[in-house]
């Protein structure tokens, strides 16, 4: 069982889906180190498409989306993307293998079914990519059986349901109502098509949500049989997200109340049969994702934790971040402007950071506490960090063993905290932090 | 697209399940055109990207790549539906390889036409999905098979979409079947990404195997039609 230390969770520390994290991005690097690191590119490459609509806008979110209202407005979109497919995969040399394409928003079941197919066609065509592992998420209000019929005839095998809760008073208070029978009814249709991986995203620590609504969306999760889960908690924080001021703030959980939240699912998962997969995502042992963790294969990605080693992730779509082992860089966000530099045929990359051979082996560090637990740790690191680690070492959550530093099961809910005494673009707000207790 | 009634493709066409009235609808947002050998097919309206359906004639899709390189991404035959978006800046082009006769439409329009009917709508998705399918088994031609496996694939293709219109090949017979190749053996070596030496290699193997007899360059008699399908991969 976890121990709850609020002093040792005190500081927001970074979810680390990258390193350094896009709190680091500027302006410095743009579209030329885009197309330099492209040109360059080998090997295997995944692609993540961006589809930034949705039917409805839910109140909790905080990805980059509006409302797939005006067909005028999607197909200006779609146009835009169409071209920068054309625009990257020329750039792309031909040695570079795309073996994964990923679809998320937003929704992408938000657009037309045939513009989807469309999209796949022109991915398949300019990157020569015949047969690539196919995922994607999916707003199960918009799940017609059109759709499932595209998912079985493209051959998408990976397949995320944002369920959030099954509980009809906690769907009523962050805006986005979907019956248990729906969402039943999707995982039914996607079993159908052939999806052999799916996932539920679900939430804790939502406004009103007690412990018994937490077991009940669990128990209906592992019943449908549900391949992976990620498990979040969610973030009020509606001076940054505008959107979630419709949420009832009066009724969050308190920081006590979302850890044990977070314990609670986190054992009653692994006493289901679920491989815990870093720090929120669980897996049926048979899935991809649950192999990757037990041979030691798992990585961090912007998508969260994935069984996917390819070196390079390019990212399409406005607000898309495309991962280099020397270079991380995003897309134009807005996606007018998206649409208006396409319609030129420039490239929107436009913010990101180098990643400098240090960053790399710090990232690398982090990467290995969240995905693994343990790290190899330079000399020069134990300097820095064992000191910033202490008050982890005396809690028990944490050991040295050698050179590695070793995350204990206890440990787990403290990763990131543990992870982020190696991130140095936090060593500020770490020290402040140390030296106040 | 004068006269739809006289369409040779109409019964298997996209436009197959709209009646007489809707027929009229979808007439007034299209223009037939009539391409010669060697001629792009462009669209000029303000909207770069169309949508075709082929009624007569055999299209290629190509693109430039950036050395300046042709590209050919796909074939098109009769009764086929281009809805892959070309033109614009992507840089695809189609371009006749015999003389044609294609309708075209803006895809916007043609696309919010179908919103509207719903049984066409579903055939537009269908037909979509068929390219998607189409593409894919071109890609694994292109990056996959052997010369002699890409041949194969290739006059299976030609076998498949050259049929009679209205008609279909019975496949269970076995009996021999010519069809007039709208290529010539460069465009065929250019089209698999071969050398015109390789192709004309791999036609008199395929011959003196007595899998295909060559009554002239532009025929080909399919003798054993299984044979041709092991031969493919």
């Amino acid at each position: 069982m976890w121990t709850y230390h609020p002093d040792l969770l005190a500081v927001p520390v970074p979810r680390y889906t990258s390193f350094p994290t896009a709190a680091e991005f500027d302006d410095s690097v743009g579209a030329p180190a885009f197309t330099a690191a492209l040109e360059q590119a080998s090997g295997d490459v995944s692609l993540y498409v961006h589809i930034p609509f949705c039917e409805k806008i839910c109140w909790y979110c905080g990805c980059n989306t509006g409302v797939a209202n005006r067909t005028s407005r999607v197909s200006g979109y779609l146009d835009a993307l169409h071209r920068e497919i054309g625009l990257v995969a020329e750039r792309l040399p031909r040695g570079a293998r795309v073996t994964r394409i990923a679809f998320g928003g937003g929704s992408p079941n938000g657009i037309p079914a045939v513009d989807f197919v469309r999209l796949v066609d022109a991915l398949s065509l300019q990157f020569s990519a015949s047969s690539p592992v196919l995922s994607i998420e999916l707003d199960p209000r918009t799940m017609g059986s059109d759709w499932a019929a595209v998912i079985d005839a493209v051959g998408i095998t990976r397949a995320s349901l944002g369920v959030q809760t099954f509980a009809p008073s906690l769907q009523q208070a962050i805006g986005r109502v979907q019956p248990a029978r729906m969402i039943e009814e999707t995982t039914a249709m996607l079993r159908g098509a052939g999806v052999d991986s799916l996932n539920f995203d679900l939430m804790y620590g939502l406004p009103g949500q007690t412990m018994a609504d937490l077991d009940d969306s669990l128990a209906h999760t592992v019943a449908l049989g549900a391949d992976r889960i990620a498990l979040f908690g969610y973030a009020h924080v509606p001076h940054l997200i505008p959107r979630q001021r419709k949420i009832d703030a009066h009724a969050l959980p308190d920081a006590a109340e979302r850890f044990a939240m977070a314990a609670h699912g986190h054992a009653l998962l692994v006493d289901a049969g679920y491989v815990p997969i870093g720090f929120d995502h669980f897996a049926r042992p048979g899935d991809a994702l649950a192999r990757a963790m037990l041979s030691g294969r798992l990585r961090r990605n912007f998508q969260g934790f994935t069984e996917d080693a390819a070196p390079v992730l390019l990212g399409l779509g406005a607000s898309s971040i495309s991962g280099f082992p020397e270079l991380l860089v995003q897309n134009e966000k807005n996606t007018g402007r998206y649409r208006m530099m396409l319609s030129q045929d420039r490239l929107t990359a436009h913010r990101g950071i180098r990643r400098q051979a240090e960053d790399r082996r710090r990232g690398a560090v982090i990467e290995a506490l969240l995905c693994r637990g343990r790290a190899r740790i330079a000399p020069d690191l134990q300097y820095e960090a064992w000191p910033l680690l202490l008050p982890f070492f005396d809690a028990g959550l944490c050991y040295r063993d050698g050179e590695d530093l070793v995350i204990l099961p206890g440990g787990l809910p403290y990763a990131r905290s543990i992870a982020a005494r190696f991130d140095p673009y936090r060593k500020d707000s770490l020290r402040r932090f140390s030296s106040a207790v | 697209m004068a006269n739809c009634d006289l369409c040779v493709v109409r019964n298997r066409a996209i436009c197959s399940s709209l009646d007489a009235k809707e027929l009229e609808a979808l007439n007034a947002i299209g223009r037939t055109r009539t391409i010669q050998p060697g001629e792009s097919l462009i669209w000029e309206g303000e909207d770069s990207v169309l949508v075709a359906n082929v009624i007569d004639g055999v299209l290629k899709l190509s693109t430039n790549t950036e050395d300046g390189r042709e590209q050919i991404v796909g074939v098109v035959y009769p009764s086929d539906f281009i809805g892959r978006p070309f033109g614009g800046t992507t840089g695809h082009g189609a371009t006749a390889l015999t003389e044609a006769t294609v309708c075209v439409f803006s895809r916007r329009d043609f696309d919010a036409f179908a919103r509207e009917h719903p049984a066409l709508e579903h055939k537009l998705l269908e037909r979509t999905l068929a390219e998607l399918d189409r593409t894919r088994r071109w890609m694994l031609l292109l990056g996959r098979k052997s010369a002699s496996e890409k041949l194969a694939s290739f006059l299976l293709e030609m076998e498949e979409r050259l049929q009679p219109p209205g008609c279909a090949w019975n496949f269970e017979d076995a009996g021999p079947r010519r069809i007039t190749l709208p290529f010539s053996r460069q465009q065929i070596a250019d089209v698999l990404g071969l050398t015109i030496e390789t192709v004309s290699r791999q036609f008199t193997r395929l011959k003196n195997d007595r899998v295909i007899d060559l009554p002239s360059r532009r025929d080909v008699t399919i003798l054993d039609h299984p044979a041709l399908v092991a031969e493919a991969g």
